[in-house]
């Protein structure tokens, strides 16, 4: 997916107060996120109509931890093959290679691929939600991340970019284009 | 010192033993000396498909038990100078063997030859850890379809476990047609996923077929593309430098050409 819309600085005006302080919480996670997009505030229509208060949600950013925390992560310098594993419940991994049909990558926290995923890999295998899964070439036989699974469509091709798997707001694993944040 | 190559790809019937047989017979016929060794205890073939079954007095087995001295197990090919073969046992089965007990066999083959290229059985099991066992090269035999690409994946992996180095790719019964039809694998495919050096790529060929059965390698006879390939290959474990070249769809006129020939 492309991210036209990244950078761009958006006000949320809600007309009429359908949408609970949670809901609003979730679209503008949802838009930060997903499009990257700045939400500069969130307007909500009173019920005389008028134009009221502007109210920013804070934004939880459990997920990433602060600066200067070391995270434990494994770096593995060859190719998982058909057959072979590669574990790390500690933390994040990283493979200076592919990943070959039949052969799997797991990991507490991350799973990056600096080459092919075309075996399966599981993000975040003690439960961990915000991990996710990133691979310069993402054609995997299966993505785990926690305990929700996903296989890609029959004949998935690759599509030449970087990509990044994760869970995304309806508790499925979204696939996109790798963007920086 | 002599070079110890297990020809080997996981998966059956991909060409292990044809391409033993061909590549040493080429070996030979570029004046190299070569043994080639069935480790295949149990279901032995490489002596049909060199045509030296009905020669075997001894085996590898009667080597390991002492019945024999090494040199007298050698089957000399008759056809061409510096080719012999070490047979399997057909009475035994492949635990009868130590990966040792090869190891050593292939170390006293080697001080006297150049090359020793050791036909490895299908699977991951103890014939085919013996088998590698004493091997410095390996050559990773494949066809271009799926499962046996998978299986030569996972056996690239348990060879660079053993720290078997270099390994060389052999792709097997390539069909341009096919290629070109979309139904089948391509080389550029084969190589990007298994990342392993290509030595050479062999066509489909169904001569492959008439001269295992005749028991009659087909690269002495040279006129083949599958022929030519496989002493492309020899020539390039010498060495040479020697470009793979693409492999052609057969033309209206190289039909005929065979069609006379009586080639076909």
């Amino acid at each position: 997916m492309n991210q036209p819309l990244a950078g761009v600085s958006v006000h949320i005006d809600v007309q009429a107060p359908l949408l609970s302080e949670a809901d609003l919480a979730a679209l503008k996670l949802e838009l930060q996120d997903t499009y990257g997009m700045v939400v500069r505030g969130i307007n909500i229509a009173d019920k005389t109509g008028d134009s009221a208060a502007s109210q920013v949600v804070e934004r939880p950013r459990a997920s990433r931890p602060a600066r200067g925390d070391i995270e434990k992560t494994r770096v593995v310098r060859e190719t998982i093959r058909s057959g072979q594993t590669e574990d790390f419940p500690e933390g994040n991994l990283i493979i200076y290679g592919d990943v070959n049909p039949g052969g799997e990558v797991s990991a507490g926290g991350d799973v990056i691929v600096l080459g092919s995923l075309r075996g399966s890999a599981h993000a975040g295998m003690n439960g961990k939600l915000t991990a996710v899964i990133v691979a310069m070439n993402l054609v995997p036989l299966q993505l785990q991340i926690g305990n929700y699974i996903s296989r890609p469509f029959v004949g998935q091709k690759s599509r030449g970019y970087p990509e990044i798997a994760r869970v995304g707001m309806q508790d499925v694993i979204i696939v996109e284009e790798f963007v920086k944040r | 010192m002599g070079k110890v190559i297990v020809v080997t790809s996981g998966k059956g019937g991909v060409g292990k033993t044809t391409s033993t047989a061909n590549l040493g017979t080429a070996l030979a016929l570029i004046g190299k000396t070569v043994v080639v060794i069935d480790a295949d205890v149990g279901l032995r073939n490489l002596d049909v498909v060199m045509g030296l079954e009905n020669r075997i007095v001894y085996t590898s087995m009667d080597v390991i038990d002492n019945r024999c001295e090494l040199t007298r197990a050698l089957v000399k090919d008759r056809r061409v100078e510096g080719l012999t073969l070490l047979a399997a046992s057909q009475k035994n089965n492949k635990d009868d063997i130590q990966p040792e007990q090869m190891k050593a066999i292939c170390e006293e083959l080697r001080s006297n030859n150049d090359f020793v290229l050791v036909d490895s059985p299908a699977g991951i099991e103890s014939g085919f850890r013996n088998a590698a066992a004493g091997a410095d090269e390996a050559l990773v035999v494949t066809t271009p379809d799926v499962s046996a690409i998978r299986d030569a994946d996972r056996i690239t992996g348990l060879l660079q476990h053993e720290g078997v180095e270099p390994i060389n790719l052999v792709l097997n019964r390539l069909s341009p047609e096919m290629v070109r039809k979309g139904n089948m694998v391509s080389k550029d495919d084969v190589v990007a996923l298994l990342n392993l050096n290509l030595i050479g790529v062999v066509p489909e060929d169904r001569g492959v077929i008439s001269s295992t059965n005749r028991g009659i390698p087909l690269v002495h006879d040279n006129s083949s593309q599958a022929a030519q390939a496989y002493m492309r290959i020899a020539k390039r474990l010498t060495g040479q430098r020697i470009p793979i070249p693409e492999i052609r769809e057969k033309g209206f006129f190289s039909n005929i050409l065979e069609w006379f020939s009586g080639n076909r």
